[in-house]
């Protein structure tokens, strides 16, 4: 398949901006992007195929283009989409590879004090209790994590009101993945980021820790700014 | 901005603070004789206020159950399929905003700049 009908031509600056208007395109829907717009994002999960070919989807989509795999795109079973968001938001300058050695180590961490939990316990009833599996743990402490609603400052007759709004999956989501970060990083010269993040993400598993009362900070200040939200806007 | 305040065009001897000055006075253009090619967007914007009657049941519950979020689950989901489907019409809102619009006679912003940049006056 040529690339030529895929890609753009190489913009100059303003170019890219006479583009987009002449093409009656709303700006700011990747501007910099080297793909025409048609062009969609590829499916790589094995499974999400299946479902694809099932449903009869994959026939409408057989002659639609599709952008380059990343080499994020992973065919694993071991591949997790949630993790690799997570190692991308802990990666600084384009360090992926310190970014994932970090993350995995912190799951290592995870499994290696449930470990530690389970061989302690006595009862098969404490034993079925306890959760080994770190990706498990991560996506329930993220759950725990991710708030309901967010503030936002609007300002109205001089003064600025921190007033509740909704928020969307991906919002919550990225907000949960941040504090957990910036929890992580906390100064403590002898405790590195992997081992932080391991008792942070325990902690969040089990519905306690300062992630989830960072969470729970926020609805509070929600809840006292709920009368903002009945003004009128506009 | 000072390129926009009014030059007195008038000889510098006749300006004088202390009697009216003499019609004519003239004209001065400060800025160009013409039309823009696009229309303001700024009275457009309704900042749309949603779910709010999901939103005061769901804080009330926290409030209740002290900020138990496992305790609320139907008026956090309530709140949330709210939001969902508020967006949903939103989008689509805006989406039959922005393309041409048939016989309304109050046309959005955006369409009319898109026909005004289409058929530009000069």
């Amino acid at each position: 398949m040529s690339l030529f009908g895929v890609l753009r031509k190489l913009p100059s600056f303003n170019a890219i901006h006479c583009h987009i208007n002449f093409l009656g395109r709303i700006a700011r829907q990747q501007p910099y992007s080297m793909y025409q717009p048609f062009v969609k994002e590829p499916t790589y999960s094995i499974e999400k195929l299946d479902q694809l070919i099932e449903s009869g989807e994959a026939k409408k989509r057989e002659f639609v283009p599709v952008k380059a795999a990343r080499s994020d795109h992973n065919v694993s079973v071991f591949h997790d989409e949630l993790t690799s968001k997570f190692i991308n938001m802990v990666m600084e300058k384009g360090h992926k590879e310190v970014a994932t050695k970090l993350v995995e180590t912190a799951y290592m961490k995870i499994k290696q004090m449930q470990l530690a939990k389970y061989y302690k316990a006595t009862t098969d009833a404490e034993r079925a209790e306890i959760e080994l599996n770190p990706i498990v743990i991560f996506h329930k402490a993220l759950e725990n994590c991710k708030p309901v609603l967010q503030l936002t400052p609007i300002k109205r007759g001089g003064a600025t009101y921190q007033v509740p709004i909704p928020i969307t999956e991906n919002r919550a989501r990225f907000l949960a993945m941040k504090w957990m970060i910036l929890e992580s990083r906390e100064k403590e010269r002898t405790v590195h980021f992997p081992e932080r993040l391991a008792y942070e993400l325990l902690e969040a598993f089990n519905n306690t820790g300062k992630v989830v009362k960072r969470k729970q900070d926020l609805h509070k200040q929600c809840e006292t700014n709920r009368a903002y939200a009945h003004y009128r806007w506009g | 901005m000072s390129a926009m305040t009014p030059r007195f065009t008038v000889g510098v001897n006749k300006a004088n603070g202390r009697r009216p000055c003499r019609e004519p006075v003239p004209f001065q253009e400060i800025l160009p004789l013409k039309l823009k090619d696009s229309v303001s967007g700024k009275g457009d914007r309704t900042s749309e206020v949603a779910c709010l009657q999901d939103m005061a049941v769901m804080l009330a519950c926290f409030k209740k159950h002290d900020f138990n979020q496992a305790l609320c689950s139907k008026e956090i989901g309530a709140f949330q399929t709210c939001y969902t489907n508020f967006m949903i019409d939103h989008t689509k809102r805006k989406n039959m905003e922005s393309t041409m619009a048939g016989t309304k006679s109050k046309l959005p912003y955006r369409t009319l700049n898109k026909i005004l940049k289409k058929y530009p006056s000069a």
